[in-house]
């Protein structure tokens, strides 16, 4: 039920998570950034998200990068629950079709 | 906080502050309701790396910032390999930065036993509730422009709401089965890329978010493991630095 090293890993990311949270207040309420340093604050994330999904770009099933391209279409037109969808279902259709 | 303003505060009342709660509840409503179905994703991915029904609340409840727990998530093994989940929740939350200092010059005259426990409930959804609030107030001339109660009533909802339906995720999962099968893998990539767009501030400001996926990509190829989101993450973050020196 309750594995310590998940446990382990639950208290890192919670204490980082919470040193984030509170760090911008501590540390920056009574100084300005740098714009480069800005710029890579807020490029951050998004570098982030789309290293974790890389692997799905240079996926060997030409299936799941036919339906890759579709989501990636969907993401930049709707909203969350749609694209979810439509990214599922296409990634279904085309594997029982070609993959 | 001087004397004068500890007695209006008293005069306020509870009265007062309940009030300011619920119209932080109502503001947050909308916004709630879009977060279940994440949760639900979450919890049913989590249950499928092998956290139990305990152990998913135990993360968002500890954690409570939902995209480093799907990119944790994503990168779980069992056993889990801490120093990486642990960098790229880092990475992944390094905005909470930004989020703080832009809330800083608002809640500066509030005691900070009452910011450090505030800060715990400081998400995308209340952050940006809360400062638009603060910033409303303060241009109709009101006084502390930042209402605690207003942004607790706002954050609270999302914090329970994830942390239940996230359970409720881990513990519908398993019923539903191996969520991989029938293409349910591209949830996540389509969670990612709404997430990505949302972010979207022209092409010239998502050049390093190419250079990630470029680098990633090809260090996925070369080096077996979970590698290669640091180096994609570094590499686009490098890229930032550079890039900003244009201007």
């Amino acid at each position: 039920m309750i594995d310590p090293m998940t446990v382990f890993a639950i208290l890192a990311m919670a204490g980082v998570t919470y040193l984030t949270r509170v760090g911008g207040y501590v540390v920056l309420r009574n100084r300005t950034l740098s714009p480069r340093a800005t710029a890579v604050m807020e490029a951050a994330p998004g570098c982030v998200l789309i290293s974790v999904i890389a692997p799905d770009f240079v996926s060997k099933n030409p299936a799941d990068l036919a339906a890759l391209a579709i989501t990636v279409l969907a993401a930049t037109r709707l909203s969350m629950l749609p694209t979810v969808v439509i990214g599922v279902a296409s990634a279904g259709v085309l594997r029982w079709l070609i993959g | 906080m001087s004397v004068s303003e500890v007695t209006l505060a008293g005069e306020q009342t509870s009265n007062g502050r309940s009030a300011e709660f619920r119209r932080g509840l109502a503001a947050s409503t909308p916004v709630l309701l879009g977060i279940i179905p994440y949760a639900l994703v979450l919890g049913a991915q989590a249950a499928q790396k092998g956290l139990s029904v305990v152990e998913v609340p135990l993360m968002t409840g500890l954690n409570f910032a939902g995209g480093s727990e799907f990119a944790a998530i994503q990168l779980w093994t069992s056993p889990p390999h801490i120093l990486l989940i642990a960098g790229i929740t880092f990475l992944v939350n390094s905005r909470h930065f930004l989020m703080g200092a832009a809330l800083a010059p608002f809640i500066k005259h509030l005691p900070k036993r009452q910011v450090f426990p505030a800060l715990f409930l400081m998400c995308d959804e209340s952050w940006a509730v809360g400062l638009a609030d603060a910033q409303r107030r303060a241009a109709a001339g009101l006084r502390p422009a930042f209402s605690l109660p207003f942004y607790l009533g706002a954050g609270l909802p999302f914090y329970l709401a994830w942390v239940a339906f996230t359970t409720c995720g881990a513990a519908l999962g398993p019923v539903l089965g191996d969520v991989g099968k029938y293409g349910f893998a591209m949830a996540f990539p389509a969670v990612f890329l709404v997430l990505l767009r949302g972010m979207w501030k022209g092409f010239a400001a998502a050049r390093p978010w190419l250079v990630s996926l470029v680098a990633a990509a090809l260090v996925y190829l070369v080096v077996p493991g979970a590698w290669y989101v640091a180096a994609g993450a570094l590499s686009g973050l490098v890229a930032a630095w550079f890039l900003a020196g244009e201007k």
